[in-house]
């Protein structure tokens, strides 16, 4: 495996070195570097050709221009834009927001892509399937710049003016409810009674949900509470053993609820150490709760310890989501009093010269990040939601599945092990290579956003014929590629013995 | 309709010099498993596929049942039914009971306990039925593990001393190995070892060696008799290929465009049949006492399942159709001899020849 | 199977389904396909009314407007078209601040992101069919070189790519473009047509072909390539629908269409100030993009499961 890996990656290593051949000659080929110059009047103007010339080494041949710029880049040197400025410098700047956006996209965009894309495979011909197949084709056709554009007239500033009075327009609450409704309906299998009881008692429970928000005010200061953390970590136990274990079997449900009750009588407990954290901190407290849920699993798991084990830690993850998230929203009021109750943000990365404790530094970038990246998630979304459609509706026709059925196993471990295993091996294939478009992506939506960004980086060395900065943000975004790729393959062997094994 | 021609006929009966049904226990008089007038339907897009039209039949402890036809005839359908393994769109309709119980009749939950548990089936492609990412042993102690609660390590054993039975070798290392680690022969092995591991009462090989090299299918077959000997069981097996049939089944069911044409004791099917395609099958299969007679498969393809032709569905590949059996379908009905039962009109004229394969040769090779 | 070799009804899967020739399944599925249906017609109506309204070349058009007359803004520009009463009014789309019908603007749009994604589609089909071909009958050294540069082309982002040559040949027309665009937008397609071409390579026909002595050019256009018919006309249509896309949004940045041509994405991109005053200046735009790119979308996947029926579908 370790072989096939090494393999691949220098592979992938070569081809992007190649690559960027390709990339700096288009790039210096692409126009006049001094056409800005030539239009000038000024007195200065050969004398500012000739700096220019010289800085950018005009009257070598590209290919010897490439050279340099490749033995530069070996010892970690980006060279200079036209104007003289350290690349390295810029892209360091840039480097951070760009490479947080695509990578939340993506992981977003696959976690609930494939989810919907197996709901929707599960469902097929159902009016779930339907919709999602529709959505998804819309996706596809939206163009990125245009959404981007929406989002922040219409969301953003709707939003933001809505936050001042957020109280939930009955009509909204109606079709909210009603959305919700139709949403569970199509996704309950059976008869159409079994359907319009599941459609009514989503809509009811949504209703509910929005108005009690609603006459709370709960969006002016949200957060979650003891009691509401508690609610959701044991629902969440009980659905996690629903899906991987079984709710017949007590051990792996009574680990997942301890995971869960453990995690609630902790936030009560851990207020002071979460109120100003550091990421390592925080990284730290995960490890500490996967720790402890697999003592849990090991412990109440009887005869089904495995089993166990991977329902505590998954609740345990989700109570320390839910935990981390209710801090988050905690700030939120006195964060969106700070931005003059405009708290969702249209410009930028992130607020210029903010300051303020963890959670106020973390929910700033959150609120910047959070429309570029729900404009950028939507294409991968559904992208991956018909790949992992087909490829489940595939594997599910399989033999295996069959035997996996004819074995008396419930349909339940058939999707959940056998099927879902197999119907992720070409998702990996396509993790990589969506990476890319997102990248693509990121470059327009930033533009939309005003980030100053690696796309902008992109965007201003290509209008000025300039490939230093064009150069960078592909050396970065090719590497990052790379390192998807990289990752894609060992999930691939990971999942597919036929590669670990060769 | 080349289904026929490409099974590799050489010394098929040769094979059977081995383990036959004569060296295990006999069948005994308790009903284990009892299918009466099982009907599937298939709506599709060009119109409903009538699979399965009303197939009845009784199998006892330890009893093997073979059920044969073409590809397409309906075989796998009918036992996916009992089963309870059909797509959800299919519409079944008959009784199926499970020693006396009418199993479509029970709720999801008690069907999936008798699966695996009480009725195993044993597929035809092992290239494809093993889960490839999953080692031998974890997919079977997960069938143990899917019906009772025990260790894992208790379910590994299991699977050890099954990998033992079927003939595996260094059935503790193979249990580590993943399915692409074996030949299809082995593989079909960890098939019947996966089918046996629960005690089941029934087994269902759906066409188990058609898949296989020549070399092995023997041995498998073979094998299959003798698992179930170890534990018991009542076997259907499948095949579209009477020649697997012959000493090693009780009794046989001829199927026909998801009809039961034909059912008697093996010796009956084989010695007196008494529906034209059962004498077709016979005559296109290779054996020893015809040798220097070449395969003479069935002309023409059996109808199209969403169209049936009126009157007999054989007729327009029969050579004794005549007015009324393209205007009436005959019954299932019993024949000269007790327990032998042929849907044809003209079963007598089966019984006035010597050789009833004699309507299926060439003119010439009549002559000749 | 050839394109015009009966279906026989041997297998048992084919044994349901009366015979009937390859083609005229395609055919039967393409036409009985509901979305692919409607999305032809929305196409057809929008080439229809982008290219007669406003005219195309020397046919004069029969919409009062030119797309560079400027006149009065009459109501600040805002749209005169509604739908309920139905009514169009003098400026259906409004006007910009110059006074510019924006339904000619629009419509002229149209026409030319229509037209690059056509030209955009059909060079990358025949670059990209030509490659797969000869990389997937070939194999060895012209495998490797052929599957080499298409692993390099597809390293660097669509989009990237397609703004840099969009930045070289942008100004030179949006014929010059199209080509342009259509001569980076391949490597997806030669994977496709490769791998396709690499299942087909080993079947019984093709290996006849070879063993009887036929020559490679004729096996790859008699035998391989009308077999990867399908394959190729659905990605062909697929990549006109992602092209305009494309166009759009390299058009938005700046490197695509330049004045005086007009496309929609550019459209969009040079009134992007105007969207708080006058935001039907954005609607339009962008609506025709999804309503093309939608319908081609739609089409492709008729054509999908018309070429590639996975399975008899059963609805019940
Ligand atoms: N899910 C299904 N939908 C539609 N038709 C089906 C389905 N499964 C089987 N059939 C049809 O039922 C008929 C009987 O198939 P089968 O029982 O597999 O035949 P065989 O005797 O070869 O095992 C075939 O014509 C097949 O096409
Ligand atoms: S009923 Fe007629 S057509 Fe059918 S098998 Fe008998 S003789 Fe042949
Ligand atoms: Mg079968």
């Amino acid at each position: 495996m370790i072989a096939f890996i090494t393999r691949r990656l220098m592979i992938s290593v070569f081809v992007l070195l190649a690559a960027t051949i390709i990339m700096y000659v288009m790039t210096a080929l692409s126009g006049d570097p001094l056409a800005d110059l030539r239009q000038q009047t000024g007195p200065n103007r050969e004398d500012q050709m000739r700096v220019r010339s010289e800085r950018m080494n005009l009257d070598v041949p590209i290919p010897i221009r490439y050279l340099q710029w490749l033995g530069a880049l070996i010892t970690g040197d980006l060279g200079v834009n036209r104007d003289g400025q350290d690349v390295g410098v810029i892209l360091g700047n840039a480097l951070a927001a760009t490479l947080q956006l695509v990578v939340a996209a993506t992981v977003l965009a696959m976690l609930i892509g494939i989810t919907v894309g197996i709901l929707s495979a599960l469902r097929q011909y159902s009016g779930f399937d339907y919709s999602v197949t529709f959505a998804a084709f819309v996706a596809f056709s939206l163009p990125l710049f245009w959404l981007a554009v929406m989002l922040k007239q219409y969301v953003a500033i709707g939003f933001n003016t809505w936050l001042r009075d957020p109280v939930i327009d009955t009509t909204v609450i109606v079709v909210v409810a009603i959305a919700a409704g139709l949403l569970w309906g199509a996704l309950t299998a059976g008869s159409t009674q079994a359907r319009l009881i599941s459609f009514t008692l989503g809509a009811l429970v949504t209703a509910t949900f929005l108005s009690f928000l609603s006459s709370t005010r709960w969006f002016a200061d949200p957060g979650l509470g003891t009691v509401v953390i508690g609610l959701i970590a044991v629902a969440s136990a009980v659905g996690i053993c629903a899906l991987f274990a079984g709710l017949q079997y007590r051990g792996p449900l009574y680990a997942a609820l301890a995971a869960a009750g453990l995690g609630t009588a902790l936030h009560t407990v851990l207020g002071g150490v979460l109120t100003d954290p550091t990421w390592p901190q925080l990284l730290g407290l995960l490890v500490l709760t996967v720790g402890v849920c697999v003592a849990l699993g090991y412990g109440l798991g009887g005869l089904l310890r495995r089993q166990a084990i991977t329902t505590a830690i998954l609740t345990g993850l989700v109570t320390a989501g839910l935990i981390f998230l209710d801090a988050l929203l905690s700030a939120f009021q006195a964060y969106s009093q700070r931005m003059r109750g405009r708290p969702i943000a249209t410009i930028g990365s992130n607020t210029p010269n903010f300051r303020g404790d963890f959670w106020q530094l973390t929910l700033d970038s959150a609120t910047h990040i959070m429309l570029p990246t729900m404009a950028l998630i939507l294409i991968s979304m559904a992208t991956y939601s018909r790949y992992s459609r087909a490829s489940m509706l595939e594997v599910m026709n399989q033999d295996y599945v069959r035997t996996a059925r004819a074995k008396g196993l419930p349909e339940r471990t058939v999707i959940v092990k056998h099927a879902f295993r197999n119907g992720m091996i070409p998702i990996t294939t396509l993790m990589a290579f969506d990476f890319a478009g997102v990248i693509g992506g990121a470059v327009v939506t930033e533009s939309v956003f005003g980030w100053k960004g690696m796309g902008q980086m992109f965007r201003d060395g290509l209008e000025m014929v300039d490939p230093a900065p064009v150069m960078a943000f592909f050396v970065v975004t090719g590497g990052a590629i790379v390192v998807f790729n990289m990752i894609a393959d060992i999930i691939y062997a990971y999942l597919d013995p036929r590669i670990r094994l060769s | 309709m080349g289904e026929i021609l490409d099974s590799h006929g050489d010394n098929r009966l040769d094979v059977h010099v081995g383990l036959t049904l004569d060296d295990v226990r006999p069948p005994s008089d308790e009903e284990i498993l009892r299918v009466e007038d099982l009907t599937v339907e298939f709506p599709t897009d060009d119109g409903v596929v009538h699979a399965v039209r009303g197939v009845s039949y009784v199998l006892h402890q330890r009893e093997v049942l073979g059920i044969v036809g073409e590809s397409g005839s309906g075989k796998s359908v009918s036992s996916m039914a009992v089963m309870g393994l059909l797509p959800r769109t299919a519409r079944i309709s008959g009784r199926i009971f499970f020693r006396g119980e009418d199993v479509l009749a029970l709720p999801q939950r008690r069907r999936r306990d008798l699966r695996g548990k009480k009725i195993a089936m044993v597929f035809q492609d092992p290239m494809t039925a093993l889960n490839p990412v999953f080692t031998i042993g974890d997919q079977l102690a997960e069938a143990v593990l899917a019906h009772e609660l025990m260790p894992r390590k208790q379910a590994l054993g299991r699977a050890r001393e099954m990998l033992d039975l079927v003939g595996i070798p260094q059935a503790e290392a193979r249990l580590r190995a993943y399915p692409h680690e074996f030949s299809g022969g082995m593989r079909q092995r960890a098939m019947i070892a996966m089918a046996v591991i629960n005690n089941p009462d029934v087994i269902i090989a759906d066409e188990p060696t058609t898949a296989l090299d020549v070399t092995v299918q023997a041995q498998i077959l073979e094998k299959l008799i003798e698992v179930k000997d170890a534990v018991n069981a009542a076997i259907v097996l499948i095949t579209h290929d009477l020649g697997v049939i012959a000493g090693m089944a009780h009794k046989v069911l001829v199927m026909y465009a998801g009809k039961p044409v034909e059912v008697a004791d093996t010796d009956a099917i084989f010695y007196s049949p008494r529906m034209p395609y059962t004498a077709g099958l016979l005559g296109s299969m290779p054996s020893t006492d015809t040798t220097g007679h070449r395969l003479r498969p069935i002309k023409g393809a059996p109808p199209s399942l969403i169209n049936l032709p009126s009157g007999c569905p054989f007729s327009p590949r029969c050579p004794l159709a005549d007015e009324e059996c393209v205007t009436r379908e005959p019954d299932l009905a019993l024949t000269d001899a007790l327990d032998h039962r042929a849907a044809c009109h003209h079963w007598p004229k089966m019984k006035a020849v010597e050789d009833p394969t004699v309507f299926f040769r060439a003119e010439s090779e009549i002559q000749g | 199977m050839t394109l015009s070799a009966p279906v026989t009804s041997g297998d048992a899967q084919g044994m349901t389904i009366v015979a009937r020739t390859q083609g005229q399944l395609v055919r039967r599925r393409f036409f009985q396909h509901k979305a692919a249906m409607t999305g032809l017609v929305v196409l057809l109506a929008v080439v229809v009314l982008a290219f007669t309204s406003v005219g195309f070349g020397p046919f004069g058009g029969w919409w009062k407007h030119g797309w560079t007359t400027t006149g009065r803004v009459i109501d600040g520009g805002a749209p005169t078209l509604t739908l309920w009463p139905f009514s169009i009014g003098e400026h259906p789309f409004g006007q910009d601040n110059v006074g510019k019908d924006y339904f000619a603007l629009v419509m002229r749009g149209t026409q030319q992101s229509l037209l690059v994604a056509l030209l955009v589609g059909l060079v990358a089909t025949s670059v990209g069919t030509f490659v797969g071909a000869a990389a997937g009958y070939f194999r060895r050294r012209t495998e490797t070189a052929l599957m080499r540069l298409t692993d390099v082309m597809i390293t660097i982002p669509v989009l990237l790519i397609a703004a840099i040559v969009g930045r070289m040949a942008g100004g030179s027309g949006i014929l010059v473009l199209g080509l342009a665009l259509g001569l980076v937008i391949w490597p997806q397609l030669a994977r496709l047509v490769r791998g396709e071409v690499l299942s087909l390579r080993e079947r019984e026909f093709i290996e006849a072909a070879r063993a009887i002595g036929t020559r490679p050019r004729r096996i790859i256009f008699k035998h391989i390539l009308p077999n990867t018919l399908g394959i190729i006309i659905v990605s062909t249509t697929l990549t006109i629908a992602s092209a305009i896309l494309v166009e759009s949004a390299i058009s938005f940045l700046g490197f695509g269409v330049q004045p005086p041509d007009i496309s929609l994405g550019q459209l969009i991109s040079f009134y992007q100030g105007a969207m708080l005053t006058r935001p039907w200046l954005f609607w339009w735009p962008g609506i025709l993009i999804i309503t093309v790119a939608l319908s081609i979308n739609f089409i492709g996947d008729g054509l999908r499961d018309a070429f590639d029926p996975r399975q008899n579908r059963v609805r019940a």
